[in-house]
């Protein structure tokens, strides 16, 4: 079988600044395979295929493809030797059309140099066609639900007649039953004679998809093999190089008294009359799709959307939130989604994000404390075990993980009764989502109010102590914790079940 | 053995790379300050004397102080302007202001207030109005001449009291009052971005708004804030223009001050786009302007040809700060 590999990176080296990140690594695709690269945030997956991708130049190594030495020098040649690199940020231009985006830089021209319009509509449609989804070609990107976005980028790699696709993280911003539809596409593609680099963190779906895999780490092979033959257990010891638990986290559990109650909370087109409670030390978890609402009423709750109806109570009083400042006042806490765009200042160092919200704490007569700021920013580096070894640099040079870390930090320097996190783990390698799950866990037994949004079922079923499920902006069913399965929230989720309201 | 040395010796001299592009990288203005400065006193030997530097410095003050404002503005990610029509707008009613009631206390007051409503105003239409500052303030640069022109109906207003001039034309152990004023505001500026909360804000609203929004920042305050700040310096940069002449003219005063202010912001390292960038590095931009506009002087370079040089320059700085 190896005999003839479609496409070999051999002893492949590159250091950066004189750091090796990658050690005589190598990696053999066959033809038509659907191949698993995996390993933790920082163990060169992304530099490794960004030489193939010829983003980067190897300091060493080669690389084959059909038998034959070649050179990526710059993307483009990469390109014309039919690789397509789908990056996990979408590279479409969201105030382009359809067509556009699927033809941008290799326009079809006639003659004098016009636009062929229609040819590319017609060539577009056939591909979506293909990829058994239904867009007007002419419609407008920004118009599109972001998994469609990841679907014009696939698309795209199909009409260059890509050979070797990489895909980066494909599905976090998918739904379930998208994701599926995206794995029935890449089998389709592998039968057709194409190859796939899948990179991702999501192990289950690794197991359902793909042939066979490659583990990184800190640079270097560790594993290669076929997925059929491995558990998912091992596969996650040779990732991290030791074995992590998949049972619930929490146990036993005491409440206290009720801190939030929640009360016919309505925004017109985005939720629709949610009630809920929670309880000093409890952890509540919120799932369901993309797009059910979960992440606007929470903004609503905080402050940062004011078009709303109904009663917010905290401590039995009821309280009226029309900025984040008022919500911290009134003790609730956001760490929300898409880290990038919402929590950190790329700009400001490390100890200046994580002052950033608690700003009073650090004064004395008006003026900033700048040795207070780094103390208590020392003490949560080692509470939270954050790697970083200047806390003067942007925070933009961290990992993601090391990067929500620090947006943690932040929200406990504020230290407020109930603290919401909007998709705690995005993009975070697993070794540091057990840390966040364990620091979320200890802030519920100190008395906290914990509230968890995720899309990702197992995450919830792991740490809250109940969970909703929401559908299009209606809470759909409320379960225990530890009576739930996956299966049924995801029934719930999707809109095939519904539950009567008001139960627990 | 000889291949191990090797390797650490190519490591050795790409953290030396590294090290100098960050030094690059920090003070590229200060750097490019001392080379200009150096070549100045070079090419014309009247350049390093006392009195030319002073010349300089008193040259560049009001500049200086509009261009802190500047600073701020862009740092939150704006753009002001309308300085130079403030500037005129403010010297024009406290010139007024000055001779109706005959003391200089009240004409300072004036031209603060009044200063530092327009900034203010300017703040409202950004923060609450959600215009584009470039709009916004575009719409209060063709207002505020307008209102000041028909003020003075078209030409100059002169103060009628004694003493008005005293503030920029008398020194201190050599040293003019405007450059005086200069240093402190400087100083005073440095001492809000990078030693208090508001400046803390000002870098995180430019850099990502809606981050710094969801850090419960109240962004729109801070914007009124910075807009007003803008505003009042204009007003001290504006009285010491009055001072200076004791006029003001309504039609040829101020012109073009929002784009040297411009210039030295950009010359100094901030971006555009706000977020990132220096009152230090403001300050010695505008230094290198002055330097640049004091030294045609002294080489005879036609007046006409002077902003040649200095689009020049501020093309040139831009070009170097992009390479980081």
């Amino acid at each position: 079988m190896s005999a003839d590999p479609f496409m070999i990176m051999k002893n492949i080296e590159k250091s950066f600044n004189g750091v090796p990140v990658l050690k005589k690594v190598t990696l053999e695709i066959q033809r038509g395979e659907i191949h698993a690269l995996l390993g933790e945030n920082g163990a060169g997956k992304s530099t490794l295929m960004n030489v193939l991708g010829g983003v980067h130049q190897p300091d060493n190594g080669l690389i084959n493809l059909n038998g034959e030495a070649v050179k990526m020098t710059t993307p483009r040649v990469s390109q014309a030797h039919g690789i397509s690199f789908i990056h996990q940020e979408l590279n479409v231009v969201p105030d382009l059309r359809v067509y556009e985006n699927m033809f941008l830089g290799s326009e079809l021209r006639n003659k004098i140099g016009f636009l062929k319009v229609e040819e590319m509509c017609r060539q577009t449609s056939s591909v979506l066609e293909q990829l058994g989804v239904s867009i007007n070609p002419k419609e407008y990107v920004r118009n599109l639900d972001t998994s469609y976005k990841q679907l014009i980028e696939i698309a795209k790699a199909l009409l260059h007649k890509s050979s070797l696709i990489i895909m980066d993280e494909p599905t976090s911003s998918l739904a379930e039953h998208e994701v599926n539809r995206l794995f029935k596409l890449m089998n389709n593609l592998k039968n057709s004679g194409v190859s796939i680099i899948y990179i991702s963190h999501k192990l289950k779906e690794i197991k359902k998809v793909c042939d066979r895999y490659t583990v990184l780490r800190d640079g270097e092979v560790v594993g290669t093999g076929c997925i059929e033959n491995e558990s998912l257990d091992t596969i996650t010891k040779l990732m991290v190089g030791k074995s992590i638990s998949e049972d619930r986290f929490i146990h036993g559990h005491s409440f206290g008294p009720v801190l939030l109650e929640v009360n016919h909370l309505t925004s017109e087109g985005l939720f629709n009359n949610i009630d809920f409670t929670v309880r000093k030390g409890e952890i509540l978890g919120f799932t369901g799709l993309a797009g059910d609402g979960r992440t606007e009423l929470f903004e609503s709750l905080f402050g940062y959307r004011k078009n709303y109806s109904g009663s917010i109570k905290i401590n039995n009083q009821p309280v009226k939130i029309d900025h984040p400042s008022k919500a911290i006042k009134a003790g609730i806490g956001l760490v929300p989604k898409d880290r990038k765009e919402n929590a950190i200042i790329k700009d400001l160092s490390v100890v200046h994000n994580m002052s950033l919200s608690a700003m009073r704490n650090f004064e004395k007569f008006g003026f900033i404390r700048d040795q207070l700021e780094n103390q208590i920013f020392q003490s949560y580096k080692e509470k939270l075990n954050i790697k970083v070894h200047n806390a003067g640099i942007t925070i933009d040079k961290l990992s993601g993980g090391n990067q929500q870390k620090v947006i943690i930090a932040k929200w406990l320097e504020v230290n407020t009764d109930i603290i919401i996190f909007d998709n705690p783990t995005q993009g975070i390698d697993v070794g540091a989502k057990q840390e966040i799950y364990h620091h979320i866990i200890t802030l519920a037994e100190q008395g906290k109010a914990v509230i968890i949004l995720s899309s990702e079922a197992p995450e919830v079923l792991k740490i809250c102590h109940n969970i909703y499920v929401m559908y299009q902006g209606e809470i759909t069913a409320r379960f225990k914790g530890e009576e739930a399965t996956e299966d049924e929230i995801m029934s719930y989720a999707t809109g095939s079940k519904r539950e009567a309201h008001q139960i627990g | 053995m000889a291949n191990l040395e090797l390797k650490e010796y190519n490591q050795q001299t790409s953290t030396t790379k590294t090290r100098l592009s960050w030094l690059w990288s920090e003070y590229s203005v200060i750097i490019a300050f001392l080379i200009i400065f150096i070549a100045a006193s070079i090419m014309s030997p009247r350049f390093l004397d006392i009195n030319n530097q002073l010349n300089i410095l008193m040259q560049v003050s009001i500049i200086g102080i509009v261009a802190l404002g500047m600073t701020v503005v862009m740092l939150s990610g704006g753009i002001d302007l309308s300085v130079g029509s403030v500037l005129v707008l403010v010297g024009v009613i406290s010139v007024l202001a000055l001779n109706a009631s005959g003391s200089i206390f009240v004409a300072i007051l004036t031209a603060l207030a009044i200063g530092s409503a327009a900034g203010f105003l300017n703040g409202l239409m950004v923060a609450k109005g959600r215009i584009a500052s470039f709009i916004a303030t575009l719409g209060m640069m063709a207002g505020a001449r307008s209102i000041a022109l028909y003020i003075a109906e078209g030409g100059s207003v002169s103060g009628k009291v004694s003493g008005f001039t005293a503030i920029a034309n008398s020194d201190l152990w050599l040293i003019d009052y405007p450059i005086i004023i200069f240093l402190i505001m400087t100083v005073l500026v440095y001492v809000l971005m990078h030693k208090t909360r508001f400046g803390r804000y000002v870098y995180a609203l430019g850099s990502n708004e809606k981050a710094a929004l969801l850090s419960a920042i109240r962004v729109d305050r801070v914007k009124l804030g910075v807009y007003s700040l803008a505003g009042l310096l204009v007003s001290v940069a504006a009285i010491i223009e009055t001072s200076r002449l004791n006029s003001i003219s309504s039609s040829s005063s101020g012109v073009q001050y929002e784009l040297d202010a411009i210039a030295a912001v950009i010359i100094g390292g901030t971006r555009m786009t706000g977020g990132r960038g220096k009152i230090i590095g403001t300050f010695f931009g505008v230094l290198i302007l002055g330097i640049l506009n004091n030294m045609m002087n002294l080489m005879n370079v036609s007046p006409h040809l002077q902003g040649f040089v200095k689009g020049l320059i501020i093309i040139v700085a831009v070009l170097f700060q992009k390479r980081e």
